[in-house]
């Protein structure tokens, strides 16, 4: 059902009875009372994507259950320990590549549980990221003016190969809408707030959203009229990158259709920087996704602290040595440690995230973390070994009592997809069985 | 379609018997992987018939236009540069480069800047005196003679190709949608010009086969050979003549591409090639990203990091426009320097200040050639030390086309010193016990040990960090010792692999895709026809842009989804 011109409120409880469906009454309130109603019930989704595996033995805790002990990794996690789950011994065997190729693979895999096809780019293939299944969730729904935002601190060096013979789309991304459409992610904190904040501040007079929406419209009928012709006289392959086309042109056409209801309800907002320091950009980014959360203007978003196999070098941690280079450890102590000081500060970030997630309130008082779960992991476990098994995972919130944190929960062996699973019905996509090439289920115990 | 099977005897694709050698060192469990593979015996590539000519142009398929090419292009197109593309996302790459159609998605989040930015491109350039948006007066009363005429010539030029009356007419909806709404037409024709750069055929390069499902390979319609070649040489869309020369079919012949591509060549907008093509190829761009390590190497600031980029650009486009031989890009006796970066590497001051100059090497022979470029050299650097494997690598790859398979897990990096004071060499040799490492590495090593006189950010050295005497002596496999740098360049610039590798990069750039194993024979005959012409980078581009190739397409069945 589309609704091009909002409907007032006096028309509908005038006249309206039965025709009271949720999807009217949402359409018509005002964007402020909107955000503050639609908010108890909303669920969302935040994954935090580190590279190059992490120093396990600093990291994990040696005690399941409750009584789990912060290890020297997870310090930062003190303010906001009874939030977070952490799970030891899930697997994405997916994520192994054939011959080398290890951090692409696992990236590609990630959130997709879906072998990635090994080339340097013709044909390349992956799967559908559950970030996205969430999203075309969402998308139906009409929840949000934005079904995703995809994020990240890394642009890439741009040169060489990826990785041994993997494609970089697989190396560059972890949400995927499809097996051969990634999502490219936005590095650049100051185009996302301007994405989110665009539009005058006090919002589109309704004549003016009117006209913006008709001219949208006769645009986007336009283009898509081209690509109908043009569709007709392409070969296959031809037509599956023009389908990329008609996805996008789709995704315009309901930002167009939502124009001038649902604005931002959480007030004006001031815009970061783009600084080049890791440390400002990753908390910009971090604070972006509490906003377009607080604002209720995304549900879902995915964070990529750097691309695949990422050599970043850490100066402003006393590091010299590249991450990718440390992280082939070879068993050498300084090594160890290199790595450890950077998985701290890559939880800290995350440990951020949280906590400000759990600060924000939404309409209800109740903090946004309640209502979330937030994912993060690594393409491997041990970056020495390459492992794609026992791999670090932490998921904070609560999803609104799916979820019961503050324990740490040991499942070896299980596929992560079996996580995604429980993460999404917890979400609330209905009917989700199964998940990438290998769950085998629901991921037991994550309601303790 | 292009995978890349292992194939263990790829020593054959080497003809001289110190490369058989050096090659057939790395085996066993690891072979080393070409980046194009052949299971077929490579003819000579200075022969000029290839036993296996299939003629087979391959596909492309439906080409979005990278960053690159669209900040080019609305340039070109509207006399905008305001760089609309620095804030899409970035394009991802393959192959070594970021036009590769297979993986130059169009995401909702590309599409949304795409609509972002066609509003603001018409917006300004509707004001703009002189974009030449404007060539007639929108009559209130009438507007559509205007509107079309403005239309017609706008989406021309936008999609690269005549455009048919149906379209123009298609294009002046908008108007009838203003005019209920109660704007000025205006306001139509503005959006109707958002609409064309928008639509598939602005963003793609579309090319059309007459039978889609037909693997029997065509010509390209002038206007597709047009569109290829200005993006090939300008990253951007045609200009007039080109243009022109489409529509009057004059570029039928050999003669007339050729022609054009000279004519192409001295056009500053062939700059695109040295921040396109040579940025990626030479890991230039790579340079935006270099962290060396500050303690250690605090002598790199920001405007050494230009400085470089700048002196590898300046010298690259001299090869564009001069009369030198493509290889000797390996060994040439000048380069251009400013101050700063001429006593960077310790050479004489050109005295000019922060400006650039154009410097003969001739005297200082251990600095010709990109192998001695700052640039080149930082990036293939750790932050912290030299990598002799990383500029090893980077030369089979980039030069020899013969890159080794990466390490296995848990070796790859090179073990801490045993004691302070080892050089290099020896911790590498260290490296080299372990059985699983030696194979690939006899390959590597000697070719990044002989550069060992250069530090991680390109000066010249005698002594390591440590204070260990710089020891550059590349041992191969056979008992020659490459002794440093020089020697080491002759080595490779003898190699008969270097004209095709540099025809195989070339050609990926201008076809803006991967190369599959059955076009090797195709190279070779792009680079034997270069070679025989002169050999210059000039030589390369035309016989590229004449091959049948870079000429031709075809259609193809349903690709296999893996």
């Amino acid at each position: 059902m589309k609704f091009k011109h909002p409907i007032s409120r006096r028309t509908l409880l005038r006249g309206a009875g039965a025709l009271m469906a949720l999807p009217l009454l949402e359409r018509m309130l005002p964007a402020a009372v909107r955000a503050a109603e639609a908010a108890p019930s909303a669920r969302r989704l935040a994954v935090f994507y580190a590279p190059n595996g992490i120093h396990m033995q600093k990291f994990l805790p040696t005690v399941t259950g409750p009584n789990w002990e912060l290890t020297p990794t997870l310090q930062s996690l003190a303010p906001v320990k009874q939030d977070v789950l952490v799970i030891s011994g899930l697997a994405n065997e997916p994520g192994r590549p054939d011959g080398d190729g290890h951090h692409a693979a696992g990236t590609a895999a990630f959130l997709s549980c879906t072998k990635a096809y090994k080339t340097e780019g013709t044909n390349f293939h992956a799967g559908i990221s559950m970030d996205q299944v969430l999203a075309n969730h969402l998308s139906q729904q009409r929840a949000t003016r934005f079904a995703s935002l995809e994020l990240g601190n890394d642009a890439g060096r741009g040169i060489g190969n990826c990785d041994s013979g993997y494609a970089c789309p697989y190396a560059n991304n972890i949400s995927w809408a499809g097996p051969t459409s990634p999502m490219a992610k936005e590095t650049k904190p100051r185009a996302v707030f301007d994405r989110l904040f665009s539009g005058p501040p006090g919002g589109l007079s309704q004549a003016e959203a009117a006209r913006r929406r008709a001219y949208g419209q006769s645009l986007i009928d336009s283009v898509r009229d081209d690509a109908t012709r043009l569709q007709h006289q392409l070969g296959a392959a031809d037509r599956r990158k023009l389908d990329e086309y008609f996805t996008s042109v789709r995704d315009l056409e309901k930002q167009v259709e939502a124009l001038g209801d649902a604005g931002p309800a959480c007030g004006l907002q001031t815009a970061p920087t783009d600084d080049e320091d890791p440390r400002a950009r990753t908390k910009a980014m971090m604070d972006l996704i509490v906003l377009a959360f607080q604002c209720d203007l995304s549900r879902v978003a995915t964070f990529m602290l750097a691309n695949a196999r990422a050599n970043k070098v850490y100066n402003f941690l006393g590091l010299s040595g590249g991450h990718h280079a440390y992280s082939h450890h070879q068993f050498v102590q300084s090594n160890y440690d290199a790595l450890a000081i950077i998985d701290r500060w890559e939880v800290e970030q995350y440990a951020y995230l949280v906590r400000r997630l759990k600060d924000t309130r939404e309409g209800t008082g109740a903090p946004l973390l309640d209502n979330a779960l937030v994912l993060f992991s690594s393409e491997v476990a041990d970056g020495n070994a390459h492992h794609h098994k026992n791999l670090p995972v932490l998921l904070s919130g609560r999803c609104g009592g799916a979820v019961a944190p503050g324990r740490h929960l040991s499942v070896p062996g299980m596929p992560i997809a079996n996580l995604y699973v429980s993460m999404l019905r917890a979400l609330g996509v209905p009917g989700v069985n199964s998940f990438g090439t290998d769950s085998t289920g629901e991921l037991p115990g994550l309601g303790g | 379609m292009t995978s890349r099977s292992k194939t263990p005897d790829i020593g054959r694709r080497l003809a001289t018997a110190g490369c058989v050698l050096l090659l057939s060192a790395c085996k066993g469990d690891a072979p080393p992987q070409a980046r194009v593979r052949t299971d077929v015996p490579e003819p000579e590539p200075t022969s000029t018939s290839c036993w296996n000519t299939s003629g087979d142009p391959g596909t492309v398929v439906l080409h979005r236009l990278n960053r690159a090419e669209y900040d080019a292009t609305v340039r070109d197109l509207l006399g905008d540069t305001s760089h609309p593309a620095r804030d899409f996302p970035t394009d991802d790459h393959g192959y070594g480069f970021d036009n590769i159609a297979d993986v130059l998605s169009l995401s909702p989040l590309l599409m949304e800047k795409y609509a972002a930015a066609a509003e603001k491109l018409v917006e300004a350039a509707w004001v703009r005196p002189g974009a030449a948006l404007r060539t007639c007066a929108v009559d209130a009363a009438n507007p559509e003679p205007c509107a079309r005429e403005i239309l017609g010539r706008f989406a021309r030029r936008a999609w690269r190709r005549p455009v048919t009356t149906e379209e123009v007419d298609r294009l002046l909806r908008p108007l009838a949608v203003v005019k209920q709404l109660g704007d000025p037409p205006e306001v139509g024709v503005k959006l109707a010009l958002r609409a064309v750069l928008i639509s598939p055929h602005f963003l793609f390069r579309v090319e059309k086969d007459a039978q889609p499902a037909s693997t029997t390979p065509h010509r390209l319609d002038p206007h597709e050979l047009a569109t290829r070649l200005s993006y090939f040489l300008w990253s951007s869309m045609p200009d007039e003549a080109l243009f022109q020369a489409a529509e009057r079919d004059k570029l039928g012949t050999p003669q007339e591409v050729e022609a054009q591509v000279r004519r192409m060549l001295a056009d500053p907008k062939a700059q695109a090639l040295v921040s396109n093509f040579a940025g990626q190829w030479l890991f230039t761009r790579a340079l935006d990203t270099a962290e060396p390590d500050h303690t250690l190497y605090g002598a790199f600031n920001e405007p050494l990091r230009h400085a470089m980029r700048q002196e590898t650009e300046l010298v690259f486009q001299e090869f564009i426009t001069g009369d030198h031989k493509l290889r000797d890009l390996l060994d040439a006796s000048f380069t251009y320097l400013n101050d700063p970066l001429a006593a960077h590497y310790g050479l004489p001051r050109p005295g000019s200040g922060d400006a650039f100059q154009r410097v003969d090497l001739t005297a200082y022979p251990e600095r010709r050639g990109v192998l001695g470029h700052g640039s080149l050299l930082t990036v293939t650097s750790n932050p912290d030390r030299t990598s002799p494997v990383q500029r090893g690598v980077w030369v089979l790859e980039q030069l020899l086309c013969s890159g080794p398979p990466p390490p296995p897990p848990n070796v790859e990096n090179l073990p801490p010193a045993v004691s302070p004071d080892m050089t290099m060499k020896e911790r590498m040799a260290l490296h080299r016990t372990q059985p699983q490492c030696k194979g690939c590495h006899m390959l590597m090593d000697p070719l990044g040990l002989a550069m060992e006189n250069y530090d991680p950010i390109g000066r010249w050295r005698l002594r390591e960090v440590s204070g260990a005497p710089v020891d550059s002596n590349g041992d191969l496999p056979d008992g020659t010792v490459l002794a440093g740098v020089e020697a080491m360049r002759r080595f490779v610039k003898d190699d008969p692999k270097l004209p095709t590798c540099l025809a195989e990069h070339l050609m990926t750039y201008a076809l803006g895709r991967g190369l599959s194993e059955e076009e090797q024979c195709a190279v070779s005959e792009v680079a034997a026809a270069a070679e025989a012409s002169g050999g210059r980078l000039s030589d390369y581009l035309v016989s590229i842009a004449l091959s049948d190739s870079f000429t031709s397409r075809r259609g193809g069945k349903e690709a296999q989804t893996p």
